[in-house]
């Protein structure tokens, strides 16, 4: 058991990390969507453009701050920081690192480590959902309203796969516990070989729950404006932002976590920084799908959701529960 | 109990000062105009400045939508802690799980031919 201001000097450590983390996946993105069309993207603000996010960061708090005068003023202002709450909320329960002895005491790499982290993550991810559905509807515009049931919608339609895919990788480690699953994968294979299907299933799911595209529908720009948060400017459009951000890093860690061994390497035991590695990776996959696929329609996306990904997350969890029982 | 989760509530706090601070330094640093013509307080409606219309009304299928994801929650709630025990119960479990799949799949299947998935 760790001191308690071990706990809080941790926890400043790693939330600041995500924070960077964050800013510089904004930039990694626009670089990269740049050089994938041809353009040069960031370049002014430091070498390569590398003080854009904090170029961004001030001119976005200096903004003017309005708001429609139709809009219920405490719900508008709350929905961005529940939405981000949540969403730097989840990180605390992804493990990054072994664990380390410093000088006397132990030190675990994760903030916290509990027992049903996976349950817990995706509960952090449905109470996001208020955030957008309570910005989109306190806006009192009709994009913003239609914005926030079609994120809605979406968002929980994809939970349901997202959550199932997952259900491979519990019944393979038998455990809640992502510190624990990622032990198993260390002592015995990475779970992408045996739960490939899980693995495609948790990716596609967790795109869209992330909205990004090709399932960026929330805030399909060319039928709806921006969606909900059509009527937001300034620092606070920017933690919308910031949430969806975290969340793509968060489900990236998450999927690194079950999927591909943790922070457990080929080679080399460089803890952390393996993890750290596999997630750019993912986070790129992620930016590059944005870059080449176009956006779906919304009845697509719905039909995609409730007719292919679900059956075939609950046939990939048969299937596991099945192969599982029969070789125990 | 409470000493497991006070990371987690430090880490909370953490997590609600950051864009706490964000909200309130961008009212208080942000540019004040001198004054604000109406155009500007009212919602965007790409031109058209009327106020939005006062009743809202949705397709059907954003309810059916909620309906049968409250449903399918419901079935992953109940498989998650069969699927941590799964190897203690061995065939039992297995067939408990099968049960279980089945009964969903039909009433997959029979909203799948109701329509309930079509959007519309």
């Amino acid at each position: 058991m760790d001191p308690w201001w071990i706990d809080a000097i941790k926890g400043f450590l790693i939330i600041n990390i995500v924070l960077v983390c964050f800013a510089y996946t904004t930039w990694l993105e626009r670089k990269l969507l740049s050089r994938m069309q041809g353009r040069f993207g960031p370049n002014r603000a430091g070498p390569f453009g590398l003080l854009q996010p904090i170029a961004d960061l001030v001119k976005l708090v200096r903004k003017e701050a309005f708001m429609p005068m139709s809009a219920s003023a405490k719900l508008y202002i709350a929905a961005p920081i529940l939405s981000t709450f949540t969403a730097l909320l989840a990180f605390a329960v992804i493990p990054f690192g072994a664990g380390w002895h410093i000088w006397k005491w132990d030190v675990s790499g994760v903030v916290v480590d509990a027992p049903i982290s996976l349950v817990l993550i995706f509960a952090l991810g449905s109470l996001g959902v208020y955030g957008f559905i309570i910005g989109g509807w306190a806006s009192d515009s009709k994009y913003s309203t239609l914005g926030a049931m079609r994120t809605c919608a979406q968002l929980v339609s994809y939970e349901v796969s997202l959550a199932l895919a997952v259900l491979g990788v519990v019944i393979q480690a038998g455990t809640l516990n992502l510190s624990e699953i990622v032990h198993q994968q260390g002592t015995q294979f990475w779970f992408f070989g045996p739960q490939f299907v899980g693995l495609v299933v948790f990716f596609l799911a967790g795109t869209a729950e992330t909205s990004r595209p090709p399932f960026d529908l929330p805030e399909g720009d060319t039928e709806i404006v921006a969606g909900y948060h059509t009527e937001y400017s300034g620092m606070r459009w920017g933690l919308f932002q910031m949430s969806e951000y975290v969340h793509m890093i968060t489900l990236s860690a998450l999927g690194v976590t079950l999927f591909f061994g943790g922070w457990h390497g080929p080679w080399a035991p460089l803890g952390p920084l393996w993890f750290f590695l596999k997630l750019l990776v993912v986070v790129f996959l992620f930016i590059w799908m944005r870059a080449s696929l176009p956006r779906l329609r919304y009845d697509q996306l719905m039909r995609f959701g409730w007719k292919i990904l679900l059956p075939v997350a609950t046939l990939n969890a048969f299937i596991t529960a099945l192969v599982v029982v029969a070789v125990n | 109990m409470i000493d497991n989760w006070l990371p987690f509530l430090i880490f909370g706090a953490f997590a609600l000062i950051i864009p706490g601070t964000m909200i309130t330094a961008s009212f208080v640093l942000s540019t004040r105009p001198t004054h604000r013509t109406k155009a500007r307080t009212v919602p965007f409606e790409s031109g058209v400045s009327q106020g939005p219309p006062k009743q809202q009304r949705f397709t059907v299928s954003f309810y059916l939508t909620a309906m049968l994801f409250i449903l399918f929650d419901i079935e992953i709630v109940f498989l998650y802690p069969l699927a941590v025990i799964l190897r203690k119960l061995g065939w039992f479990g297995f067939t408990e799980f099968g049960f279980f799949v089945a009964i969903l799949a039909l009433a997959y299947v029979y909203i799948w031919r109701k329509g309930a998935l079509e959007w519309r």
